[in-house]
């Protein structure tokens, strides 16, 4: 989620939340915290300290993995499944923690997100530390 | 001269062009249909921006060097004639530091496009989930 001020500013970059406790028993996170800082910040102008988190960029592998999985995307509107997996294949290499690139790529290839590939990649996506390109959870 | 897809951060254009292994080239007066950015003697221009180049003086340009001139790196495949373009890298760091959402327009449920820029003056949530 992120908060964006009436003038246009993003008040908190992007934060993983969630909006109710449906998944608290796989994710661990509950849905109170934030929506309670999200009412001060609207009530009061208030804003918690991650706010001023700082948003690390791409890395090179990472851009180069957005471009592939653009690659197999544009294959597969065109009916080149082998050519989309392909791309897919290598932008994965390139970025195996991107959820935008891994998990975004499994339903293109028939594959069901949530299912046992999904899992697989949530498993190691937690070992390796939880990456994401966004406010961290403290 | 074969038909080239270029996929860019805004969309995608079909344009005259060539690919030779992982080289994309084209008429350098395909620029502006290709990627937004005209080839002037001032430099790559779009609107009042100019960026100072090196190098692309020819009728022919190869996308990869004008992508690095604009600090974008560009992924071909030479198989579905398509070349990938990235946000140039100044785009990207400028968006973090300087904090301004970008405009942008979803469609609601019914089809009917909406811009952030619409509900500017008030606070806004913005909401990212995949339903799968």
């Amino acid at each position: 989620m992120i908060w964006i001020d009436a003038g246009g500013t993003i008040a908190r970059p992007n934060s993983a939340e969630v909006g109710t406790d449906m998944f608290v028993d796989f994710t661990g996170v509950t849905p109170d915290e934030h929506m309670d800082q999200v009412r001060a910040w609207v009530r009061s102008e208030e804003l918690p300290a991650d706010a001023a988190y700082e948003v690390e960029d791409l890395d090179a592998a990472e851009v180069q993995a957005r471009l592939a999985f653009r690659l197999g995307a544009h294959a597969r509107r065109g009916g080149d499944d082998d050519r989309a997996r392909h791309w897919f294949a290598q932008a994965a290499e390139l970025a195996p923690m991107d959820f935008s690139v891994r998990r975004a790529a499994m339903p293109l290839q028939e594959v069901d997100p949530f299912g046992e590939a999904f899992f697989e990649l949530f498993g190691a996506w937690r070992e390796a530390g939880s990456p994401y390109h966004g406010v961290p959870r403290s | 001269m074969s038909t080239l897809t270029v996929l860019t951060p805004g969309g995608s254009a079909d344009v005259p062009g060539q690919i030779d292994g992982p080289r994309a080239t084209l008429a350098a007066a395909e620029l502006p249909a290709a990627i937004g950015w005209e080839l002037k003697p001032e430099g790559l221009c779009r609107g009042d921006v100019c960026v100072p180049v090196q190098g692309l003086d020819g009728p022919t340009v190869d996308l990869a060097e004008v992508a690095g001139a604009l600090g974008s790196t560009v992924l071909v495949d030479d198989q579905t004639a398509a070349v990938a373009i990235s946000v140039p890298a100044q785009d990207r760091r400028a968006g973090l530091i300087g904090r301004q959402a970008p405009d942008f327009s979803l469609p609601d449920l019914d089809g009917n496009l909406h811009t952030l820029e619409q509900f500017a003056g008030r606070k806004r949530l913005l909401i990212a989930f995949a339903s799968w």
